[in-house]
C-alpha cells in the first residue's frame, strides 16, 4: 500500500478509532480508586458512541467497502452505533449485578460503586468496534481481524457478566466452539486466497470472474469450497445451522442485557461478512452455494422454531428464536441484490432486505432480553415463564414493551418486524425461491405460538409474588426506546427502508452516499 | 397565513385527544379535558379560516401537501398527503366550526358526567379521523379516516357502555358500516388495479379526461362506482344500510349532532363528490345513487311521521336529508349536494342540541307524548329549535330552502326537456313529497314539545341530576333554560346559520365547488356508440344545461341548444322556488292544525289508520326483516360451522400442531449441553458441507 491509500484509508476509519480510544478510556479509568471516575465509564462509552456515530453521519462518501457495496460500511457502522446505544443503556447495570445477584440480602445494601468496573464498557466497546470495521473490509484477513475482534471480547463479557458458574460455563463452550469455528472460516479464507492468489476483495472478484470465464461459466472448485467453508464458520457468528447448538446453552448462562448483546451484535457482523463472502462469486450464486444456503435457511428456520416451542425458559425460547431468525436472514442473502434497479422499495433487493431486517430484528430481541433483565426472582435473573406469569397485574409497562416486542418478532403490523419480513418474503419469492418463502410462511406461523405463549404468560397467567423489577431506569429506558422504536419505525419505516435500499445500492455519483446517511441517522437515531 | 399551516389540522385534535386521555387517569383533571378538546377543534378552525385566501390560488404540486412518505412497496405509493382544493376547505369549515360550536356545547351537557374525559377523548379523536378523511390525498388515507370517524361513531355510541341498548346499537353501527366499507375497499383495490394508483387528484384527472375524450367503459369503469358507493350508503345510512342510524341515537346528544348528523354520515357524500368523474364513468352509477337518495329521503321521510322518541324523528330527518344530497349528487349537481350537506349540517346540529336541551332538562325524557307546551320553561331552546325546524322544513329565505331547492330543481331540469329521464322526474316529484313530509314532521315535533297546555313527566335518567350546569337549583324536579354558555351560546350561531347561511353562502358555495375536483366532468366528444350514448347523454351532456354552473357558458359552442337549454333550466329553478315555498307553508300550516289546534282529531285520525302508523312506528319492520332474512341464518349457519370448527377443523389443526412439537421432540438430543456433542456436531456438519460441495464441483 502507498502512503496516500493508507491515509485515506485511516480517513475512513476515524469512527472506529474514536471507538478503540473510548475502550481504551474506559480501561485505564476503570482501574482508578476513586468511585466517581469508574462511575464515569458508562457515561463515556455512551459519549464514544454518539461521537462515532456523529462521524459515520458527518463522514463524506469514502467508499471503504467492496466496490458495490459501498454504502453498507455507512449503514452497518450507524446501526451498530444507534443500537449499540440502546444495548448500553441495557447493559448499564451488568457489572453492578454481579453481588448483587448472588442472594437477595446482600442486594439491599449494595453500592455498585464498590465494585463498577470499567472493563466490561472497554469489552462492549470493542465489540461493536469489531462490527464497525467488518462492514468497512476490503480484505480477506482484514475480514478474520475484525470478526475475531467482535467475537473475543464477548466471551469475557459472558465470563463475567453473572456471579454464577452457569456464566463461566457458558463462556467456555462459547469460547471453545467459537475458536473450532473461527478455525474453519480461516481455513475457508486460506482456500479462497490459495485458488485466487489474493486476499483482496477487489481482487478476488476479478479473478474469480476470469476463472468462471475460463470454465465455461463453472466455479473452479478450490474457490467454491473455500466459499462454503467460509460460510459454515460464519454461521457460527449468525448462530444458524450446523453451528447453532452453543446458542441456546450460551445465551441462557450468559446475564440477560449480555443475551441481548450477543443476539445482535456477532449476529449483524455475521450477516455482513456472509454479504461480503457471497459479492466475492456475486449473485446469482453458483449452484452448490445456492443449494447450501437454502439447506441452510430451511434447517435454521425449522429447527430454532422446533425447538422454540419445547422451551420452559423465556431466555431459551428467544434464543432458539434468534436461530430461527438466522434463518429468515439467510433467505434474504439468497435472494441477493436487486436484478432491477428501478424498483422502488426494498422489495426485490435481498441484500437491503437483509439489512433492514439486522435491525427490525434487533429492537425486537433486544426489547424482550431488557424486558426481561429488568425483573429479578429471588435475587437471581428472571429466566423461566413461570417468572413472567402475570407480570402485567405487577408491571404493566413491563409487560406492554414485552407484547410490542414479540408481536414486532412474529411479524405482525404495524410493527417494525412486520416490515422487515415483508421484505425478506417479497425478495425472495421475486428471486424465484417459492419453496423457500412457503417454509419461511409455515415457521412464522410455528413461531407465533410461542411468542405468544409468552405475551399470554405476561398477561393472562397468575401473578408470580417473588417476581420483583430491578428497578434499573437506563434499562427501563433501554426497553422503552427499543420497543417504541419497533412501533415508529413499523409505522414511518420508510426511511430506514431507502437508507437500506441505498446501502445496496452501487454508488455511481459520490454524491448520492451523502443523503442515504441522513436518512439512516434520522431514523436509527 | 402559509399553506403549510393546513399539516397541523389533523394533527392538532389527534394531540388534544391524548391530553384528553391523560385527563382520564385522575378525576381532579377531568374538568381540563372540556377546555382543551374544543381548543384542539377550534385551532384548527382558525387555521383553515387563516389558510383558506391562500388555498384559493395552488397550483398543482402546492395542492399536494406531504407530512411523510408512508407506505412504498414497488410502485405502490402512499403518502401521509393532503390534497388542499377548495371542496376540501368547505368540508374543513364544516367538521371544525361545527365541531367547535357542539363540543363547547358538550362542555356544558356531559358536565359531572363520570366519562367526562373519555367523551372529549373521543370528540378530538373523531375530529382527527374526520379531517383526515376530508384532507386525504389518497385513497388509502381517505380510507384510514374512513375506519377511523367510523371507531369513534362506535365507541361514541357505546358510550354509556353499561347500558345494554347502546352497546348493541353501537355493535349495529359498526358491523352494518362493515358491509359498506368491504365494497369500499373492494373498490380501492380495483381502482388501483385501473388506475395504478390510488391518488385522488391522479384519478379523478384520469377520469374526466376519459369523459370529457370519450371513452369505451371497461368492466373496471363500471363496478368501481358501484363498490364505492356501497361504502357511501353504509357511512352515509342510505337504503339498505341505513338501520344502524337511528339507533346511533343511544349516544349523548353531542355526539348524535356532531357525528351523526353534521359530520361523519356525509362523508359518503363527500366521497362521491370528491370522485365525481369517476362516477361519471359508468352510466348506470349516478342513476343508481339519484334513485338510492330520492327513494330513501322518501321512505325515511314516511318513518320520522310517526315516531314518538325526539331523537328518532331527527335521526330518521338525517337519513331522509343524506337521501337529498345523494339526489343532488346523483344529478350531477355536486354544488347542490354539498350545499345541503353544508346547510344541514348548521340545522341539523342546531336541532339535535335544543333536543339535547329539552332531554336534558326532563332528565332523559324523550317521548313526544310526555311533553306539551314547554315554550314558557325554555324560551330560549324553545325558539332556537324554531329556527332550525323552519330551515329544516325549508322555510323561504332559510339555509335548507336553498339547498334543497338547487337538488330538486336539479333533479327536474334532468327529469325533463329534451334528453329528460323519466327516472329524475320521479325522483323530483318524489323529493317534493319528501318536503312536504320534513315540513309537516318538523313542525308536529316542534308544536306537540313547546306548543299547547303546559304538561311534563320527568324521565328517569339521572345523569344530568348531579350539578349538570354549575347552578344548582334543584331542576331534577322541574324543568328550566339551559345557561347560555356554554349552551346556549353556541346554539346562538348554529341558529343564525340555520336562517341565514343559504342566504349568504351560496355564492361562495357555488365557485367553491367549481374550482375543486368535484365539478362534473363535461363530455366534449359524445360516444356514438348507439347503445349506450343514451345514457352517457343524461349523466354528462345534459349538464350543459346547469344554470348556476358557469360550465353551461364555457361549453355553449358544444351544440345542443345550450342557450335554451339555460333558459329552461332557469324557469325550473323559479317555479321549483314557488312550489317548494307553497309546500312548506302547507305542511306547516297542516302541522300547526293537527298537532297544536286540534290534537284530539288527529289522535282520531291516527286510530283510523292504526294499521299505518302500526306499519310506520315500526319502521318498515326492515330491522325485522333483517334480522329473519339475514341475522338468523347466518346465526344458523354460525352454528353450523362452530360444530365443523369444533370436531373436524380443530381436530386437524391440533394434529398439525403436534408435528412441530413432534419434530422438536426428535432434534431434542442434539441439545445435550455437552460441549464435545456441539463440536461433533459442528464438524459433521462441516464435513457434510464439504462432501456436498465435492459432488457438485467434481
Amino acid at each position: 500500500m502507498h502512503k496516500a491509500e493508507i491515509i485515506q484509508k485511516v480517513a475512513g476509519l476515524w469512527p472506529e478509532i474514536v471507538m478503540l480510544i473510548g475502550a481504551t478510556a474506559c480501561l485505564f479509568i476503570g482501574l482508578s480508586k476513586g468511585k466517581g471516575p469508574r462511575r464515569s465509564t458508562p457515561w463515556i462509552a455512551a459519549a464514544t458512541l454518539v461521537l462515532a456515530a456523529l462521524l459515520v453521519c458527518g463522514k463524506s462518501s469514502v467508499s471503504d467497502g467492496a466496490g458495490a457495496l459501498a454504502g453498507l460500511a455507512g449503514y452497518v457502522k450507524l446501526a451498530v452505533a444507534g443500537i449499540g446505544l440502546i444495548l448500553l443503556m441495557v447493559a448499564a447495570g451488568v457489572p453492578d449485578q454481579l453481588r448483587q445477584t448472588r442472594d437477595a440480602e446482600a442486594a439491599k445494601d449494595f453500592d455498585p460503586g464498590d465494585l463498577l468496573t470499567g472493563e466490561f464498557y472497554a469489552f462492549f466497546l470493542l465489540s461493536l468496534t469489531g462490527v464497525m470495521l467488518t462492514a468497512g473490509a476490503g480484505d480477506l484477513v482484514w475480514l478474520f481481524l475484525a470478526l475475531e475482534l467482535t467475537s473475543l471480547p464477548t466471551y469475557v463479557m459472558v465470563a463475567t457478566s453473572r456471579d454464577r458458574v452457569q456464566a463461566q460455563e457458558s463462556a467456555v463452550k462459547y469460547f471453545f466452539l467459537g475458536a473450532l469455528s473461527a478455525a474453519i472460516f480461516l481455513y475457508g479464507f486460506t482456500l479462497i486466497y490459495g485458488a485466487t492468489g489474493s486476499t483482496e476483495f477487489a481482487e478476488i472478484t476479478r479473478i474469480a470472474q476470469e476463472q468462471i470465464a475460463a470454465h465455461d461459466g463453472h466455479v473452479p472448485g478450490l474457490l467454491l469450497i473455500g466459499i462454503a467453508l467460509s460460510i459454515v464458520g460464519i454461521c457460527f457468528k449468525i448462530a444458524a445451522v450446523p453451528m447453532h447448538f452453543y446458542a441456546a446453552d450460551v445465551y441462557e448462562g450468559a446475564a440477560t442485557p449480555v443475551t441481548a448483546f450477543l443476539a445482535f451484535v456477532p449476529k449483524t457482523a455475521g450477516a455482513v461478512a456472509l454479504i461480503l463472502i457471497l459479492s466475492l462469486v456475486g449473485w446469482p450464486l453458483p449452484g452448490a452455494i445456492e443449494s447450501l444456503l437454502w439447506i441452510i435457511a430451511a434447517l435454521t428456520m425449522t429447527v430454532g422454531n422446533v425447538l422454540g416451542l419445547l422451551q420452559t425458559s423465556v431466555k431459551r425460547v428467544l434464543a432458539y428464536s434468534s436461530i430461527a431468525h438466522s434463518g429468515y436472514i439467510v433467505v434474504g442473502l439468497l435472494a441477493g441484490p436487486a436484478v432491477n434497479q428501478a424498483a422502488g422499495g426494498a422489495l426485490g433487493d435481498g441484500l437491503a432486505a437483509v439489512l433492514f431486517y439486522l435491525v427490525a430484528y434487533g429492537l425486537g430481541t433486544i426489547a424482550s432480553f431488557a424486558v426481561l433483565g429488568c425483573l429479578r426472582v429471588n435475587g437471581d435473573e428472571a429466566q423461566t415463564f413461570d417468572d413472567i406469569s402475570g407480570l402485567h397485574k405487577r408491571h404493566p409497562f413491563l409487560a406492554a414493551l414485552m407484547l410490542v416486542s414479540v408481536l414486532s418478532l412474529v411479524g405482525l403490523p404495524p410493527l417494525v418486524g412486520f416490515l422487515g419480513k415483508v421484505y425478506l418474503i417479497g425478495s425472495a419469492y421475486g428471486a424465484g425461491f417459492t419453496y423457500l418463502v412457503i417454509i419461511l410462511v409455515l415457521n412464522s406461523a410455528i413461531s407465533a405460538a410461542y411468542y405468544l405463549r409468552i405475551a399470554s404468560a405476561c398477561y393472562f397467567g397468575e401473578p408470580n409474588d417473588a417476581v420483583e423489577s430491578t428497578g434499573q431506569f437506563p434499562r427501563y429506558a433501554g426497553a422503552l426506546v427499543a420497543a417504541a422504536l419497533a412501533l415508529i419505525l413499523g409505522v414511518v419505516g420508510n426511511g430506514l427502508v431507502n437508507a437500506s435500499r441505498n446501502a445496496t445500492t452501487p454508488v455511481q455519483a459520490a454524491d448520492t452516499n451523502q443523503p442515504v446517511q441522513q436518512t439512516a441517522a434520522t431514523s436509527i437515531d | 397565513m402559509p399553506i403549510e399551516l393546513i399539516k397541523l389540522v389533523p394533527w392538532i385534535p389527534l394531540l388534544g385527544a391524548a391530553l384528553c386521555g391523560v385527563c382520564c387517569m385522575k378525576p381532579v383533571w377531568r374538568k381540563a379535558a372540556g377546555p382543551i378538546s374544543v381548543l384542539s377543534i377550534f385551532i384548527p378552525f382558525l387555521i383553515t379560516c387563516g389558510v383558506y385566501s391562500a388555498a384559493k390560488h395552488l397550483n398543482d404540486t402546492q395542492q399536494v401537501q406531504t407530512v411523510y412518505s408512508w407506505i412504498g412497496v414497488g410502485e405502490f405509493q402512499v403518502n401521509m398527503a393532503y390534497f388542499i382544493d377548495p371542496l376540501t376547505m368547505v368540508m374543513l369549515f364544516v367538521v371544525t366550526g361545527i365541531g367547535s360550536l357542539i363540543a363547547t356545547y358538550a362542555m356544558g351537557y356531559m358536565k359531572g358526567d363520570r366519562g367526562y374525559a373519555r367523551f372529549f377523548m373521543g370528540v378530538s379523536l373523531f375530529i382527527f379521523a374526520m379531517t383526515t378523511l376530508v384532507m386525504a390525498d389518497n385513497l388509502v388515507l381517505l380510507y384510514l379516516g374512513w375506519e377511523g370517524v367510523g371507531l369513534c361513531s362506535y365507541l361514541l355510541i357505546g358510550y354509556y357502555y353499561d347500558k345494554p341498548f347502546a352497546v348493541a346499537a353501537a355493535k349495529k353501527a359498526f358491523i352494518v358500516n362493515r358491509i359498506g366499507d368491504l365494497g369500499f375497499a373492494l373498490g380501492i383495490f380495483l381502482t388501483y388495479m385501473t388506475y395504478h394508483t390510488v391518488s385522488l387528484s391522479v384519478v379523478t384527472d384520469m377520469a374526466r379526461h376519459a369523459v370529457e375524450q370519450g371513452f369505451d367503459p371497461t368492466t373496471a369503469d363500471l363496478w368501481i362506482p358501484f363498490l364505492l358507493m356501497l361504502g357511501a350508503f353504509g357511512k352515509s345510512a342510505q337504503i339498505p344500510l341505513h338501520v344502524w342510524l337511528p339507533d346511533a341515537m343511544a349516544g349523548p346528544t353531542p355526539v348524535s349532532a356532531l357525528v351523526h348528523a353534521a359530520t361523519m354520515v356525509t362523508a359518503g357524500v363527500y366521497m362521491i363528490a370528491r370522485l365525481m368523474p369517476v362516477f361519471q364513468l359508468s352510466p348506470y352509477a349516478l342513476p343508481t345513487v339519484a334513485t338510492v337518495g330520492g327513494v330513501t329521503a322518501l321512505f325515511a321521510g314516511t318513518i320520522a311521521l310517526c315516531q314518538y322518541d325526539l331523537k328518532k324523528v331527527f335521526a330518521y330527518s338525517t337519513v331522509s336529508q343524506l337521501g337529498y344530497m345523494f339526489l343532488g349528487v346523483g344529478a350531477l349537481s355536486t354544488f347542490g349536494g354539498i350545499f345541503h350537506l353544508f346547510t344541514h349540517a348548521f340545522f341539523k346540529a342546531l336541532l339535535f342540541l335544543t333536543a339535547g336541551s329539552v332531554m336534558h332538562a326532563l332528565a332523559g325524557q324523550l317521548d313526544l307524548r310526555a311533553m306539551s307546551g314547554l315554550r314558557h320553561k325554555m324560551p330560549v331552546t324553545c325558539w332556537l329549535m324554531f329556527a332550525g325546524c323552519l330551515a329544516l322544513a325549508g322555510f323561504p329565505f332559510t339555509a335548507g330552502f336553498f339547498s334543497k331547492d338547487t337538488i330538486l330543481a336539479e333533479a327536474m331540469v334532468r327529469g325533463t326537456g329534451e334528453h329528460g329521464s323519466t327516472l329524475f322526474f320521479w325522483l323530483a316529484i318524489m323529493g317534493l313529497a319528501t318536503a312536504f313530509l320534513t315540513a309537516f314532521y318538523t313542525f308536529r315535533l316542534w308544536f306537540r314539545v313547546f306548543m299547547g297546555p303546559e304538561h311534563f313527566e320527568m324521565g328517569d335518567d339521572d345523569h344530568g341530576a348531579d350539578d349538570a350546569h354549575g347552578d344548582d337549583h334543584g331542576h331534577a324536579h322541574e324543568p328550566h333554560e339551559m345557561p347560555w354558555w356554554p349552551m346556549n351560546a353556541p346554539l346562538a350561531v348554529l341558529a343564525v346559520g340555520a336562517l341565514f347561511a343559504g342566504l349568504i353562502f351560496s355564492g361562495w358555495m357555488t365557485t367553491n365547488i367549481e374550482e375543486s375536483t368535484a365539478q362534473p366532468a363535461v363530455a366534449l366528444n359524445i360516444q356514438t356508440d348507439p347503445q349506450t350514448a343514451p345514457a352517457y347523454e343524461i349523466i354528462a351532456v345534459s349538464d350543459q344545461a346547469d344554470t348556476h354552473a358557469a360550465a353551461a357558458d364555457s361549453h355553449a359552442d358544444a351544440g345542443h341548444g345550450d342557450d335554451h337549454e339555460a333558459h329552461r333550466a332557469h324557469g325550473i329553478h323559479v317555479l321549483l322556488k314557488w312550489v317548494s315555498s307553497f309546500i312548506a307553508l302547507l305542511g306547516i300550516a297542516l302541522a300547526g292544525y293537527f298537532h297544536w289546534l286540534n290534537r284530539p282529531l288527529t289522535d282520531q285520525i291516527a286510530k283510523r289508520f292504526s294499521g299505518v302508523v302500526e306499519v310506520l312506528y315500526n319502521k318498515y319492520y326492515v330491522d325485522e326483516l333483517y334480522d329473519l332474512t339475514i341475522v338468523k341464518p347466518l346465526r344458523r349457519l354460525g352454528h353450523g360451522f362452530y360444530l365443523f370448527d369444533q370436531f373436524v377443523i380443530n381436530g386437524l389443526v391440533m394434529t398439525v400442531g403436534y408435528l412441530p412439537r413432534l419434530v422438536g421432540w426428535s432434534v431434542r438430543p442434539t441439545q445435550s449441553g455437552q460441549i464435545q456433542g456441539y463440536g461433533l456436531g459442528m464438524v459433521m456438519g462441516m464435513a457434510l458441507v464439504a462432501l456436498l460441495v465435492f459432488k457438485w464441483a467434481f
